[in-house]
Formats: structure tokens, sequence, C-alpha cells
């Protein structure tokens, strides 16, 4: 286990005991990783803010709901705002006409990223692994996972999208996991 | 039955980046409340996929978020807030005492083994009451008939959820009603599920009525007026 994950779990379980400080320190590690995933999801700030705060409040009301058996605690909470934000934009079909930049992937510009520097240093590791567990993909597949986990697509979507059949998708995505599983296991 | 485990595992991947729909995530429930607790080599696949769905967030370029929000976040940090949240997890975890609960909580999904041939509660439904639960600061009131109105202020969706509630004599069901002002609109008609378990979802902000009322009625009857309140204390 590496010494950010272990300061993680040590942080959860003052959070757990109701600690405000270990709620502030998590805040400081994750909060420009969510509100980054967030955005790009949702396409819109002020949607990024309510996802981040939901996600972070639910923390606070319910740690038990991270299983310290069932991996890290930075991949439990970054899933909780992925989940988040992708509800959100299900949910409000008005998130559809997100904009160009955010469709494009693209960081935004203009934010002031010296909190995100700071957490670069602590994610900076990890962050540089995933990127290239990604970019080891074969580009189909990744183009599935793309649309599936940043843009909130759903399978079907993706392969009406696209023009091929659902089960394409289906192979594509399940190849695509498989792959980073073992990438990332490889290098973590 | 490598097949099998072959389908199974295809259907989580798509589950943990919550990109499955209409009969795939029903068939994804399903293996999750059925097979995926008992298999460790699919709740292994799962756990791992659930672990690349967290990591693939840092893909995205971390940005800073506005100031003010984690002071908003400390104001609503009161410990009464946080126990009335406790409670309504625990809750949940009272439910899943007779059901299989399958809950995805940001795609890390917990689950709670029972005794489920006791309920008839389909998973998805108590899986939309968790999330709400979850992601919204919830209020309680009690219905009476051991039911509770959960909502949550200026969201749009409450539930009614209750455990043994008591069945309606025959030919009869229970009615729900937003009382406004003295004026009753109607709402549902429900009756428990067999194992006693009741659980309603409405779309109606909370803030829009008084309060609610449960009448009992035959069933099929005109919903004109309310009659008389399933319980006496309610209403």
């Amino acid at each position: 286990m590496r010494d950010g994950d272990r300061e993680d779990l040590e942080l959860h379980r003052r959070l757990s005991s109701g600690d405000r400080g270990a709620f502030d320190e998590l805040y400081r590690r994750y909060a420009g990783s969510a509100y980054g995933l967030a955005y790009r999801v949702t396409g819109q700030q002020i949607l990024a803010q309510d996802v981040v705060h939901d996600a972070f409040m639910a923390l606070w009301r319910t740690p038990e709901a991270y299983d310290p058996a069932r991996g890290s605690f930075r991949a439990f909470f970054l899933a909780l705002v992925h989940h988040r934000a992708v509800d959100l934009v299900r949910r409000e079909s008005r998130l559809r006409a997100r904009s160009e930049r955010a469709a494009n992937l693209e960081p935004v510009v203009g934010e002031d990223h010296a909190d995100a520097i700071a957490e670069e240093s602590f994610l900076g590791v990890q962050r540089k692994e995933v990127r290239e567990a990604l970019a080891g993909l074969p580009p189909e597949q990744r183009q599935v996972l793309e649309m599936a986990y940043f843009g909130g697509k759903t399978q079907v979507q993706i392969a009406e999208e696209l023009g091929i059949p659902l089960g394409t998708v289906k192979t594509r995505t399940f190849a695509a996991m498989r792959k980073l599983r073992a990438m990332l296991e490889e290098t973590g | 039955m490598i097949d099998r485990h072959a389908e199974t595992q295809e259907l989580l991947a798509g589950y943990a980046l919550q990109s499955l729909s209409g009969g795939d995530a029903a068939e994804a429930d399903r293996l999750l409340a059925e097979h995926v607790p008992g298999c460790s080599e699919c709740r292994m696949m799962l756990d791992a996929f659930q672990a690349v769905a967290g990591e693939l967030a840092l893909d995205a370029e971390p940005v800073t978020p506005p100031d003010p929000l984690l002071p908003r976040m400390h104001r609503e940090m009161d410990p009464r807030g946080r126990r009335g949240i406790r409670w309504t997890a625990g809750r949940l975890v009272a439910a899943a005492a007779s059901v299989v609960l399958v809950v995805g909580v940001g795609g890390m999904a917990f689950a709670q083994l029972g005794d489920r041939k006791a309920s008839h509660v389909p998973t998805a439904d108590v899986q939309e009451l968790a999330d709400f639960a979850l992601h919204h600061p919830t209020q309680q009131q009690a219905l009476g008939g051991n039911a509770q109105e959960i909502s949550a202020r200026g969201v749009q969706e409450l539930y009614v959820y209750g455990r043994t509630v008591p069945f309606p004599a025959p030919g009869l069901v229970y009615r729900l009603w937003a009382v406004s002002g003295g004026h009753a609109t109607h709402l549902r008609d429900f009756l428990p599920y067999p194992d006693g378990t009741v659980l309603v979802r409405l779309a109606i902000d909370p803030s829009t009525f008084d309060h609610l009322l449960v009448t009992v009625e035959p069933a099929g009857s005109e919903p004109s007026e309310p009659g008389d309140p399933a319980w006496p204390e309610t209403g």
C-alpha cells in the first residue's frame, strides 16, 4: 500500500469519528480531482459544484459507506463523484447541451490551479499511471470507455452513435476494463 | 459455467462505468443480488472494475472548486444533521435485513444478505431510496402504521417507506393524499408488499403541501375526497 493510501485510511478513520480536520484534509486532497471530474462529465460549473458538495457531504454523513477491504479510499470517493455526476447528466436533459470545450475534454481555462498543483504532488504519480494506461488502450476501446465514463452515455447510446452493434460496445468495454485493471495493478 | 462468468463480468464492467440501461441494467441488478454475493470470482472482478472506475477519474484535469464551497459544507456539518443521516443509513441497513440489498454508492456497491424470500421489494426501488438518502440531507416524518415519509427540502422527490405495515381489510387499499390548506390531492393508492414492506416513490416537492395523509378506501373507488385515516395517529 502506498503512503498516500495509508494516510487516506487514517483520515477516513478520523472522519468516521467526526473529526472535521480530517474532512478538511480529504477535501484538500480530493476537491480538485472531484471538481475536475464533475465538470468534465456535466460540462457546467454550477452542477459540478453541486456534485462535489453532495459527494463530500455524503462522505461526512455516511463514512461507513466506504469499506477499506474493498479498495482504496481514492477509488471509492472518486467513483462516488462520478456516480453523482452521471446521475445528474442523465436526469437533466438540459445538460445535453454541453459546451464544446467540455465535449473536447479540455481543462477549464482561466481557473486558479494553485491548489490543484498542490494536489498534484500527492496524486501526480497515480494520475500519470492512469493516463499512461489509457494511452495504452487500442483507440476503439478507449473511445467507448471515454464515451461511457466521461460522456455519461449508456452502451446502447454509444452503439447508436458509433453505428456499431451493442455486443461490440460490450466487448470493447470489457476488454478495456480488463486491460486497465491489469495495467494499473502492475504499476500499483 | 465459465461462459456464464464471462457474460456476468462483461455486464459488471458496464455496471462499474454506469453505462448499462434497460434489460442489461435489470440483468446486472439480478446478478448482483443473486449471483455475485456468492461468487468470489465475480465479486473480486466487480471490486477490481469499480477500483478502475474510481482511478479513471484522475484522467480529468484537476480544477480548484470555487472558494465558498468548503465554508458552505462546514455550515451543514452540524452534529444534529449528521445524526439524522446516520439514522437514515441505519434504516437502509435495517431494510437490508430482510432483502438482498445491493446499493450502488458511487459504483462501490455494498451488499447485505438476508432472507430475501421474505420480501418482494424490487432491488432497483431500494437502490433508488438508498441513492436518495445518500445524496440529500433527508428529513423523516412518521405517517403512522410503521410508515415514514422521507424527503429532502427543495428536492422534487419523496418516499413513503415502512416495514411491518399492517394490511388493510380485503377489498380495501391505502390511499395517499397531499393535504394543503384543507384541500387534499390524491397521489396514489398502494398496498404493502407481502412481507409488510411499503416503498412508494413520488415525484413531488415536499414544500408544495402541508402534510401527507393516508386513508383506507375501497379498491378501485373514485378518489374524490379522503375517507377515514388508515391509522389512528395519521393526519
